[in-house]
């Protein structure tokens, strides 16, 4: 029970992208076509899932006994990096379909900023492995439902008739604001 | 303290040595300049060009589904560093340069009213558009908004205009066009154009074997643009002074005001500002890419072998002709007479096409002196065969061996060989064809001192497949046609000279398979000609007698044509390293289709030595018209006079071998250009319309 | 010289200022401007980090293997964050507590490692120092400018400081019968509010 409230919390109560506001980058860039953002959702979610383990592992097994919670921004960014590179070339040579879908993808997780921001918070809020691997895993579907109803409403826009200066990232903003009013109404569910 | 730097070293150390087992254990070759590419773009992933991050960003560039501007962080700078990354592409280190192929814009009609988003996508979303044409420019400028550069710009008329000087060649533009009318091309990418169903084309155009871009050099001589004019034609055509006299024109035959009015005299503005080249004492540039190495051998100097050499060299390449003849020009120089094409002017013409850099070996035969596998073992990467058609077909009647009797070809040659173009001819002759070398043969033994010439032709002058202009100047010289004649025998006059050609009365009957009406004898209707010379001049094929002494002939096919057997789209023979062009490969054709085959050979050959899969034109047009181009009327033409082609008078012309055809002035070609209506595939200028805008103006 | 390192400094202010004209770094955009203190502190922390990681980066660019670089950068600017954390825990706790996740969130900003990459590791140390300086404070301005926007229609006043140095206190500035627009202040305001400044931006030419 306690795994479900954390799931309708993370992807819906408190959207990554709609309600944290982490992501957004790859929000605006990866949502022009809906081919693109169905690949880094399924990215998104796979390396954020692996990143929240390794994160959690690092901290409460090798920074926290030594006192070393300052080097936790560098020892995280290290290791996500080391990670997301080192599943790319994984998947480059072994499993050729799934890099062709996904792998791709990967080099732009690096530097999200979702990936890196649940890390931390899944620390700060002091949560136990299993908890912390479940909220993981939905703050990063949270994410590309967030996405993938974004792309498609983009795709609509393009061809709708849009006054000069609202044109591309203004109209984007907005939509994704009328979004994030659509996801309100899930507060105070959990 | 210390600890937090183990701690760390020790993290960094891990991965560092993971990553680089990893590196070596996964590594999958990718194109090197994906790594380049690469290292001008931001490196930030973020994600703000639409890509997956900077490496599928840089894949995207190199793969050309993007272009170099793609990196919205690095700005303007790193785009063009990218540019010049893409642009060192083996083979092809020359700029990129954007081309609009559209030139109707507002000239177009509309098919409906578009009322909805102001961008070219959101429109072509709607049946394709609002414009009649399926291709054509909507004008609502998707490509001057993708311009980052400023390098585009909508012209006046509601098509883009590209401005040379700033466009880098970043192909956003071409991205960001959804009816893919703008395309960012290299030189020599330009070069390989063939026409296709979806270009846009006018009907002379597509009709042109050589497939020269008519209505735009037209428009550059209307606006003096000679030069322009002259790099129009070359990008198609290096023959163009030989054409301009000597080709039968067959685009004039598609011309849009033909349809309305006489057709625009399209091939006298080529020789118009061809020879307008030749005399003003200078040669305008011709750009060559940069040099890849490649050697190819070219057998036959004749239009398709010089064709391909040229566009073969300007592509980078290193060509050799092979020549048996003491000159190059093949059937241009030794089959065409003097009086159509001066041996001073084919000279001029082919020595600009020779220092672009290419070699020749003159009087050098295949067979003889080397064959096609010698020329592999000496490292040539391709070989070109246009050895074109000389073996002249015999009539196959008693009596062809008397003195007094010769073939066409070789007729011509002899004649051509000689310095002062004369040899010893009879006083009566016939020549028996009805095709231009016939014609070729009758005029040149009347400017030999012939007193009385006939052409023996089996069917009518209707039927005759000489170009008309040519039928008429034969006419005016005083040529006797005797039609609907069948030769039957060549007579004696006992001493083994000619004395006489007997032949056959015809008639004719019902059509046949070419839908021409079938020449059938009448009985007993032998009637003979006096004459002391017989000229046939019926056909030709190719001489191939050399494969039999050929090591690889086996392998290569030959038709029972005695030609080449090709694919048509690439002329590539049936064994790789062999492409073949012009009437060796498609039998005796015109001058302007072998240069067209030269083309279309070198474009293979480019694909095959460079390593590329070989391919032909996809939806290609070959001597097919695109049907929505091809009208039954044409509203708007006021009828203006066709400018005659200024020639010789008779009584000078058949006593020298003086060129016949003149070339028309200045005014005249203002007149005649005027008169192009700049047709595309829908889109025209009316004259009413170009009247009335005089007047408002 | 003088003159070109000027405009590298102005060209952050004006023309190419991060979130309007490059639309980047969106995150903290979105997420700390719920005031114009936040927003100025989250820019002033970014300038630092930038200004110091540029420094740092185009000391250092003739030293880095090209193929490890952007590794290399990123724990520079990793380091520096580091700094920035630190001395936010010392100097301004309510303030660090306010920007949250958001300060660690330096590290993967595009902005930072965008002109650490595409700037500071081609050019020398004086033009980078002033490209940094010039990038940093455009966004320190453009996210001030985006929380006062949002703070004044949420909350119908302005009130906050920097660091303690600077203090502003503007009250009611509707009058007294203003409703505050709660929604200004809210997740779907930022999205919406940012969309329209942006907006206002297009309608201003670049150059």
């Amino acid at each position: 029970m306690e795994y479900i409230e954390i799931i309708i919390a993370t992807i819906f109560v408190n959207n990554i992208l709609l309600a944290q506001f982490l992501g957004n980058c790859p929000f605006l860039g990866t949502s022009k076509k809906m081919e693109t953002a169905v690949g880094m959702a399924m990215a998104v979610i796979f390396v954020l899932v692996m990143a929240g383990v390794m994160t959690w592992l690092i901290f409460n097994y090798l920074l926290l006994p030594n006192k070393l919670v300052f080097l936790r921004t560098i020892a995280f960014i290290l290791v996500i990096a080391s990670l997301v590179q080192f599943v790319e070339m994984f998947l480059k040579k072994s499993i050729p379909a799934l890099y062709a879908g996904l792998g791709i993808f990967l080099p732009l997780i690096t530097t999200n900023c979702a990936v890196f921001g649940v890390c931390v918070l899944n620390i700060d809020k002091e949560l136990g492995f299993l908890p912390a691997l479940v909220t993981s895993f939905g703050y990063a579907a949270g994410f590309g439902l967030a996405l993938i109803i974004f792309a498609g409403l983009r795709e609509r826009i393009l061809i709708a008739r849009v006054p000069k200066p609202l044109q591309d990232t203004s109209i984007a903003l907005i939509t994704a604001g009328v979004i994030s009013l659509s996801f309100y109404a899930f507060r105070g569910m959990v | 303290m210390t600890i937090a730097i183990l701690v760390m070293l020790g993290i960094g150390a891990t991965c560092g040595i993971i990553l680089s087992v990893a590196s070596k254990v996964f590594y999958v070759y990718e194109d090197p300049r994906i790594a380049e590419v690469e290292y001008f773009m931001a490196g930030a992933n973020c994600g703000g060009c639409g890509f997956a991050g900077c490496g599928s960003a840089a894949v995207g560039v190199v793969e050309g589904k993007t272009g170099p501007s793609v990196c919205v962080v690095a700005g303007l700078e790193a785009a063009t560093n990218i540019a010049t990354v893409m642009g060192v592409d083996p083979g092809t280190a020359e700029p990129l340069k954007s081309l609009n192929a559209c030139s109707g814009g507002d000239r177009a009609d509309d098919k409906f009213i578009y009322n909805g988003a102001d961008t070219c996508a959101a429109m072509t979303a709607l049946y394709g558009g609002q414009r009649v044409c399926s291709i054509g420019c909507m004008g609502k400028g998707d490509c001057v908004k993708s311009c980052q550069f400023d390098a585009i710009h909508m012209g006046p008329q509601g098509f883009p205009v590209i401005d040379e000087f700033k466009c880098v060649g970043c192909g956003a533009c071409e991205t960001a066009c959804p009816k893919g009318l703008l395309s960012v091309k290299t030189m020599s990418q330009r070069l390989l154009v063939f026409n296709q169903e979806d270009h846009a084309l006018a009907p002379c155009q597509q009709t042109c074997p050589a497939e020269i871009d008519i209505p735009k050099y037209i428009r550059l001589i209307k606006e003096g643009d000679y030069e322009g004019a002259v790099n129009t034609i070359r990008e198609r055509n290096p023959l163009l002074l030989s054409c301009g006299r000597v080709c039968p024109h067959p685009c004039e035959e598609y011309c849009r005001r033909g349809l309305e009015d006489e057709s625009v005299s399209i091939n006298q503005l080529k020789r118009f500002v061809a020879d307008y080249e030749m005399n003003s004492g200078r040669r305008f540039p011709i750009a060559c890419a940069p040099d890849t190495g490649k050697r190819v051998a070219v057998i036959g100097g004749g239009p398709a072998g010089v064709s391909c050499a040229y566009f073969l060299r300007r592509l980078g390449h290193h060509p050799t002709i092979y020549d048996a003849m003491p000159k190059l020009g093949g059937i241009t120089r030794y089959g065409i007479p003097e009086y159509r094409l001066p041996d001073d002017v084919l000279d001029w013409e082919i020595e600009g096409i020779l220092n672009l850099g290419i070699d020749v070996n003159y009087d050098t035969c295949i067979g003889k002196d080397f064959t096609i596998q010698s020329l592999r073992d000496e490292g040539y990467d391709a070989v070109f065969m246009g050895i074109g058609a000389w073996k002249d077909y015999t009539l196959g009647i008693k009596g062809e061996d008397l003195k007094g009797v010769s073939q066409g070809i070789n007729f011509l040659s002899t004649v051509a060989s000689h310095p002062e173009k004369t040899i010893p001819v009879g006083k009566r002759a016939a020549v028996v064809g009805g095709g231009n070398s016939a014609i070729d043969c009758v005029r040149t033994l009347l400017r030999l001192g012939c007193e009385k010439v006939y052409i023996v032709y089996r069917r009518t002058r209707k039927e005759m497949p000489a170009n008309e202009v040519e039928i008429v100047a034969s006419e005016h010289e005083g040529i006797n046609f005797q039609f609907l004649a069948a030769p039957t025998r060549v007579i004696d006059d006992g001493q083994g000279n000619v004395k006489g050609l007997e032949y056959l009365q015809m008639e004719l009957g019902e059509p046949d398979a070419s839908g021409r009406r079938r020449p059938v004898p009448i009985e007993g209707s032998e009637t003979i000609l006096d004459v002391d010379m017989v000229i046939s001049a019926i056909s030709q094929q190719p001489d191939i007698g050399f494969m039999e002494g050929e090591p690889d002939k086996e392998n290569i096919t030959i038709t029972r044509w005695n030609t080449f057997d090709n694919d048509p789209e690439t002329l590539q023979c049936s064994v790789p390293y062999l492409f073949t062009g012009g009437d060796v490969a498609t039998g005796p054709s015109l001058v302007v289709d072998a240069i067209g085959g030269g083309r279309r050979a070198a474009r293979a050959i480019h694909q095959y030595i460079t390593g590329e899969e070989i391919t032909g034109t996809p939806r290609s047009l070959r001597s097919r018209h695109i049907p929505e181009s091809l009208f039954e009327v044409v509203p708007g033409v006021i009828k203006s006079p066709r400018t005659p082609m200024p020639e010789l008078p008779v009584a000078q012309r058949i006593t020298s071998m003086s060129e016949v055809d003149l070339v028309i002035s200045e005014a005249d070609a203002a007149h005649e250009s005027n008169r192009c209506l700049n047709c595309c595939r829908i889109c025209y200028d009316p004259d009413q319309k170009k009247a009335q805008d005089q007047n408002a103006a | 010289m003088a003159k070109s390192i000027a405009s590298e400094f102005t060209k952050g202010l004006w023309k190419e200022v991060p979130p309007f004209r490059l639309v980047l770094g969106l995150c903290p955009v979105l997420g700390v401007t719920t005031s114009m203190k936040n927003g100025i502190g989250m820019g002033l922390a970014t300038t630092f980090v930038l200004l110091c990681s540029n420094i740092l980066v185009s000391l250092l660019r003739k030293v880095i293997p090209a193929k490890v670089r952007i590794a290399c950068f990123i724990i520079i600017i990793a380091t520096f964050v580091i700094v920035v954390e630190q001395m936010m825990q010392a100097f301004a706790y309510t303030l660090f507590l306010d920007l949250g996740v958001f300060i660690p969130l330096i590290v993967v900003n595009c902005i930072v490692l965008g002109r650490a990459e595409a700037f500071a590791s081609k050019n020398g140390v004086v033009k980078s120092t002033a490209d940094g300086l010039g990038i940093g404070l455009g966004f320190t301005w453009a996210l001030g400018l985006l929380g006062a926007v949002r703070e004044l229609i949420g909350t119908g006043s302005l009130k906050g400081d920097v660091f303690g140095l600077i203090h502003w206190d503007v009250p009611n500035i509707f009058g007294a019968s203003f409703e505050p627009f709660g929604f200004a202040v809210q997740a779907p305001g930022a999205f919406v509010i940012l969309g329209l400044l942006l907006c206002a931006m297009n309608l201003i030419p670049s150059k």
